[in-house]
């Protein structure tokens, strides 16, 4: 996790990520009704929130999967890493080869390619596994290696989208470790799309709470803990009663 | 964007049951005309994966070769059969390598060929593409700035645009071998009158209507199930659909194309 202090407060004058007043229907659903944030150069915002609220929509926005209704994403890198909730592998394929599709527009030499994934796999701790189909891998050691496919380009922007969702405690814990040390190397700003309390309060160095297609709550994951705002309260603290389930199941 | 038929209240209304109907298929029209348009974009800008195309020859071609042959020596067993009985009883049983080389260079060959690969790797292609969009595959490749067609289509299509003739032509020759064994059997017609008759019919131009419906047959059967599979989205359920509508769409399409080449090129004028 990267503090507040330890951010170069220059690179902090200019958001890589900056969302205004996005708004999204699907049909007669309004998933995102006005939301807006800013991400900066070497932080990491938590979005978190209840199932459907939104959360991954934002970030197939971001990522340009789907266009907004409205709204406007200004993005001040290229180069995006995409860690998907159930990892997207490409299960023809090995993990060298499903590293080397992010590599292919760079036309590198086959010598360059295995140096920079074999760079990365060692970051991930799947040297070995070089030539596995994903198929032989694990869940964990799957998005461990989805992790590795996201920053093969050294990206500026990081989204995670349910990075832990589905794994064991144990496991989790090593995918926020692998969060942490990707964030200090890096120096990219992240979104965390999760509503796992461990890792919100682990790898967020600010935290929205979206319900209801808007913002409810902002601040960072000590407030977040120790809020008396309803919404925040009841998320933080996973309890039934509050406004969230005011809406029904 | 297509997804699963879920039940609803139109059973007893046939009109909302046909607009919904045409509305898919216009839909798919439209999607296989773009799909069909990019790919062949990228063909002619030769950014052509080769070693996967090379990969998909095999998985198109090789691997189909059994499932041809063994239709197309039935095919062929039973067509001869059927002429040679017919031709025989009206003592023209010298025409009977004429009449089912004919059949097979313009009909039964690419349409033999067409229909199964339609049935092995239509509804396989589907059924990959659609899991591959399910599974958020498509995506990681679209955030990668990997056009999916480039990718996964151009390949495809270009291994089929090589396999199909290649399985046509197999399964006319195999078709041409069931007719030399019924003819020899049934109707006691010797091999070199049978070629005879074959080399005095066969033109040129049946051989070009042959490749030109083998090229057709490769292009419906790749760029429907791969328009089908990119734009397929839901859960597991929607995967069985989508190879299902494959299958529906790319027989259907098989057929009538294959007349209207027909019709084109061999109507009385």
């Amino acid at each position: 996790m990267v503090h507040e202090s330890s951010v170069d407060q220059e690179s902090r004058t200019q958001p890589l990520i900056e969302v205004n007043d996005l708004r999204m229907s699907f049909g007669d659903r309004e998933v995102l009704r006005g939301v807006s944030f800013k991400v900066y150069a070497g932080e990491t915002l938590g979005i978190i929130g209840p199932s459907g609220c939104g959360k991954s929509t934002i970030l197939k926005l971001l990522c340009g999967l789907i266009e907004p209704d409205a709204g406007e994403i200004k993005m001040r890198s290229q180069e995006i890493g995409l860690v998907f909730q159930g990892s997207a592998l490409l299960n023809s394929l090995t993990v060298r080869e499903n590293l080397a599709l992010g590599l292919r527009r760079r036309k590198l030499s086959r010598q360059e390619q295995d140096r920079i994934i074999l760079e990365k796999l060692t970051l991930v701790g799947l040297r070995e596994y070089m030539y596995a189909y994903p198929t032989q891998l694990s869940g964990g050691q799957q998005k461990r290696t989805s992790f590795a496919r996201a920053i093969v380009n050294d990206p500026q922007i990081i989204l995670y989208d349910e990075p832990t969702t589905g794994l064991d405690p144990v496991i989790s814990t090593v995918i926020e470790d692998y969060m942490i040390e990707l964030e200090n190397r890096l120096k990219a700003a992240s979104i965390v799309v999760t509503h796992q309390l461990s890792t919100w309060t682990r790898t967020a160095d600010r935290i929205v709470l979206l319900h209801d297609g808007k913002i409810k709550w902002e601040g960072n994951p000590e407030e977040a803990l120790a809020s008396q705002d309803p919404y925040m309260k009841q998320f933080a603290h996973a309890t039934r009663e509050g406004p969230i389930l005011a809406g029904g199941i | 964007m297509t997804t699963s038929a879920r039940p609803n209240n139109k059973i007893f209304n046939p009109l909302a049951i046909a607009e919904e109907q045409f509305h898919n298929s216009c839909e798919l029209f439209g999607q296989c005309m773009i799909t069909l348009a990019h790919t062949i974009k990228y063909i002619m800008r030769g950014e052509i994966d080769w070693p996967e195309t090379f990969r998909q020859c095999y998985m198109i071609g090789v691997k189909s070769w059994l499932v041809v042959g063994i239709t197309a020596l039935f095919t062929g067993f039973a067509m001869s059969l059927q002429i040679s009985r017919e031709l025989v009883l009206f003592g023209a049983d010298t025409a009977i390598g004429g009449v089912v080389s004919l059949a097979l260079v313009r009909e039964i060959g690419p349409i033999t060929a067409g229909i199964m690969v339609a049935g092995r790797v239509g509804s396989s292609v589907a059924a990959e593409l659609t899991t591959m969009m399910i599974t958020e595959q498509i995506d990681a490749l679209k955030v990668m700035r990997i056009d999916p067609v480039q990718f996964l289509v151009v390949p495809r299509y270009v291994a089929a645009m090589l396999m199909m003739p290649a399985l046509s032509v197999y399964a006319m020759a195999l078709g041409l071998v069931a007719g030399i064994y019924i003819a020899y059997t049934a109707a006691n017609l010797p091999v070199a009158t049978f070629l005879d008759s074959v080399k005095q019919t066969i033109l040129d131009r049946d051989f070009h209507v042959h490749f030109t419906k083998a090229w057709i047959n490769a292009t419906i059967v790749i760029i429907v199930s791969c328009a089908i599979g990119l734009h397929t989205r839901g859960g597991a359920e929607d995967v069985g659909i989508a190879t299902t509508r494959t299958i529906v769409w790319t027989m259907t399409l098989l057929f009538v194309c294959n007349y209207i080449v027909t019709s084109l090129t061999y109507a009385p004028r």
